[in-house]
């Protein structure tokens, strides 16, 4: 039942790439990435494909959705999660190459809102969310998959406030999703990656976690041991370099 | 994942939005099929558009009209205090949309099959046009009345893309069974909730097609068209 | 006079115009199939607009197109027999009998239903679906459930093409005794010359139609 789903799996993908706009030249890696990574991951792919490389295909979503296609047999070459734990899950499955996971980057968490929200809420232990909230609902990633939305959880335990604001919550896909409920003003407050927070230009960032209120955030890459294409390790190692850092700390991010 | 509660909120967002479309299906029904205007074309594509829209442009739509940022949204929402947001109401919006049509096929076509010379003689009778309507052409519609209530009530039962669009998952008020499916597939080794939800959801659905052909069935039996080959 | 009638109307290429007057009793009016007979029984029913004309009945005015008056089916007191029967299907014969019964005024109803029941023949078929019955009960029922609605005057459109030869004597004989016991002006319709000759008491030709 398993091998025959992950070959179904295996068999979408493939019609999935194929039939999609971008053409990829044949020795292109094929590189599954947290949605976070969105823009600055595009912009390494893009200057790694002026360089005359094969430009990596991309493709983005929460870090719990591209686990499971890994474990289903998607022919993906690159890896990048959100947090450590998704990468050590692949990792029991014996699904990554030895020897090719390292720390990538790191992030911060923000609460934010929409640009023309007034709200003023400094963060610290007890900080009334509940209240601020009203009758809205605060968007966030999955608490209890997506790695965003788990550290945003820790977070709000850390502080004091989670049981408060449980049952108010809007559970989005990822990350993204949930900044997009902020932006439209669907949701009066948001816990998404500070690096979300940049890249958007309707929301304002109210305040940002303390770093001690959640595990540290750790950006993993690694290969996939399924992985057969020659030009994947050299993206990789370009992404780990210090031009490669570079890229991502114009972004928002913070090197590991 | 509390399963009870998914279905229990499966029913009643499909049974509002089925019952809710209802008079409205039925409406849109009888214009189109007996009305002559100028514009029918128009109103016949622009009830059909949520059949070949993109359910997440659907969705989409809603949220940019019903949100409460958009029109119709904060005009409920500032003179009733009503919202259809992350509201198990949103998803019953969401639902009847994308049913509508389907809906307005069916009734549209048992309403054009009233024999419209059965509703003169009644005339000749002694029946107004009112009392004709109410004693003829809608008695004699039920059948395709029926099978689009059942039809609505299944195409709710599987509403997905608008719903998840429009008024995203929220356990408890819009995390109806395919959207559960849907955040249980997200989660690497989730098929055990997976199949019991699949599980789940054909058996509604087989039973809301049994009882529409049991409801089929006594009408006929009544009329005495068994006997008749 | 019972009827008098003058009425025309355009249909697609046909032209349909007629002009008579009838006395009391079974007036036929008699032609091949469409010269538009069963369009002047539907004018004088009210379930076709005539383009001009004047229609009365028995002293009332049905309609007048230089007066501007139109009554509705259900305000022209009449009773209609099709060839079909056009029965309810989805009410028993008790129900179909009674449809008209039930909305014509306590004064109009110049018949009960047991004497309809009686008169026709069909006490057995009470209960039954239409769907069940022969061409000669459904005609049967049809007919009763026409004079049961108060009707001043029938019409009736070839009751008898779609009955077989048995069948369509009996029916021959209600309508016999609807001209002989009561006073009800029938205007009957038909292309049998056979029919015409024994029922009626006068006899009008349809005109042929004009086509262009």
């Amino acid at each position: 039942m398993a091998s025959h789903y992950r070959r179904l799996i295996c068999a979408c993908i493939y019609l999935m790439l194929v039939c999609s706009g971008a053409a990829r030249a044949a020795d292109a890696p094929l590189v599954l990435a947290a949605s976070s990574l969105q823009e600055s991951l595009t912009a390494a792919a893009n200057i790694w494909a002026a360089s005359g490389n094969p430009r990596p295909v991309l493709s983005f979503a929460a870090s719990s959705v591209l686990a499971r296609q890994v474990e289903a047999g998607a022919p993906a070459d690159l890896f990048i999660a959100a947090d450590e734990q998704w990468m050590d899950y692949l990792d029991s499955k014996r699904l990554l190459a030895p020897r090719s996971r390292v720390a990538l980057l790191s992030n911060r968490l923000a609460l934010i809102a929409p640009r023309t929200s007034k709200v003023s809420l400094p963060i610290r232990s007890g900080f009334p969310l509940a209240q601020a909230l009203g009758n809205g609902r605060l968007a966030m990633a999955d608490p209890d998959a997506v790695p965003a939305g788990k550290y945003g959880k820790a977070a709000l335990v850390h502080l004091k406030v989670w049981a408060h604001v449980s049952r108010q919550l809007v559970r989005a896909d990822s990350a993204r999703a949930a900044l997009a409920l902020v932006e439209r003003g669907e949701a009066p407050l948001g816990i998404v990656y500070i690096t979300d927070a940049r890249a958007s230009a309707r929301v304002r960032i109210v305040g940002i976690f303390p770093a001690n209120s959640h595990m540290p955030i750790i950006y993993p890459i690694a290969r996939l041991a399924s992985s057969r294409n020659r030009e994947a390790e050299a993206f990789r190692r370009f992404l780990i370099s210090h031009a490669g850092k570079a890229i991502f700390a114009r972004h928002g991010f913070m090197a590991r | 994942m509390d399963i009870s509660q998914i279905i229990l909120l499966s029913l009643k967002v499909s049974i509002v939005a089925m019952l809710a479309s209802l008079p409205i299906a039925f409406l849109l029904a009888y214009v189109l099929a007996r009305g002559r205007f100028a514009g029918k074309i128009l109103l016949d594509a622009l009830v059909s558009l949520p059949l070949v829209l993109p359910p997440v442009v659907t969705g989409w739509l809603l949220l940019l009209a019903f949100g409460n940022t958009g029109p119709v949204g904060r005009l409920l929402n500032t003179t009733l205090g009503f919202t259809f947001m992350f509201r198990w109401t949103g998803a019953a919006l969401a639902a009847a949309i994308m049913a509508l049509p389907l809906m307005v096929r069916a009734m549209r076509l048992s309403i054009e099959a009233v024999d419209r010379r059965l509703e003169g003689a009644a005339r000749t009778l002694g029946a107004s046009p009112t009392r004709v309507f109410f004693s003829i052409t809608l008695p004699l519609s039920v059948p395709g009345i029926l099978a689009g209530a059942v039809l609505g009530f299944a195409r709710s039962m599987g509403e997905f893309g608008a719903t998840i669009t429009f008024v995203s998952n929220i356990p408890g008020e819009t995390q109806t069974l395919p959207i559960a499916i849907h955040a249980a597939l997200q989660n690497p080794g989730g098929e055990g909730i997976v199949t019991q939800l699949t599980l789940t959801s054909v058996a509604l659905s087989f039973c809301a097609l049994l009882a529409s052909e049991v409801l089929a069935r006594r009408s006929a039996v009544n009329k005495g068209h068994d006997h008749v080959l | 006079m019972s009827f008098s009638v003058d009425v025309e109307k355009q249909l697609g290429d046909a032209r349909i115009a007629l002009r008579f007057e009838a006395a009391a009793g079974i007036t036929a009016l008699f032609g091949p199939s469409g010269s538009g007979k069963s369009s002047v029984l539907n004018m004088i029913a009210g379930l076709m607009r005539p383009d001009r004309g004047t229609i009365r009945v028995e002293e009332r005015l049905l309609f007048d197109s230089m007066a501007g008056v139109n009554l509705p089916p259900e305000q022209r007191r009449l009773g209609y027999v099709f060839q079909d029967a056009r029965l309810f299907p989805h009410r028993r014969v008790r129900a179909n009998l009674l449809y008209g019964y039930h909305l014509a005024p306590e004064e109009a109803r110049w018949m009960t239903c047991e004497q309809a029941v009686d008169f026709l023949g069909i006490g057995h078929l009470l209960d039954r679906w239409p769907a069940t019955l022969s061409g000669g009960e459904a005609q049967r029922v049809a007919i009763g459930r026409a004079l049961l609605s108060g009707a001043r005057f029938l019409l009736m459109d070839e009751p008898l093409a779609a009955l077989d030869r048995s069948r369509r004597e009996e029916i021959l004989r209600v309508i016999e005794r609807i001209r002989d016991e009561m006073r009800l002006p029938i205007l009957y319709v038909s292309h049998d010359r056979g029919e015409v000759d024994r029922l009626a008491a006068s006899v009008i030709a349809m005109p042929e139609t004009a086509t262009g």
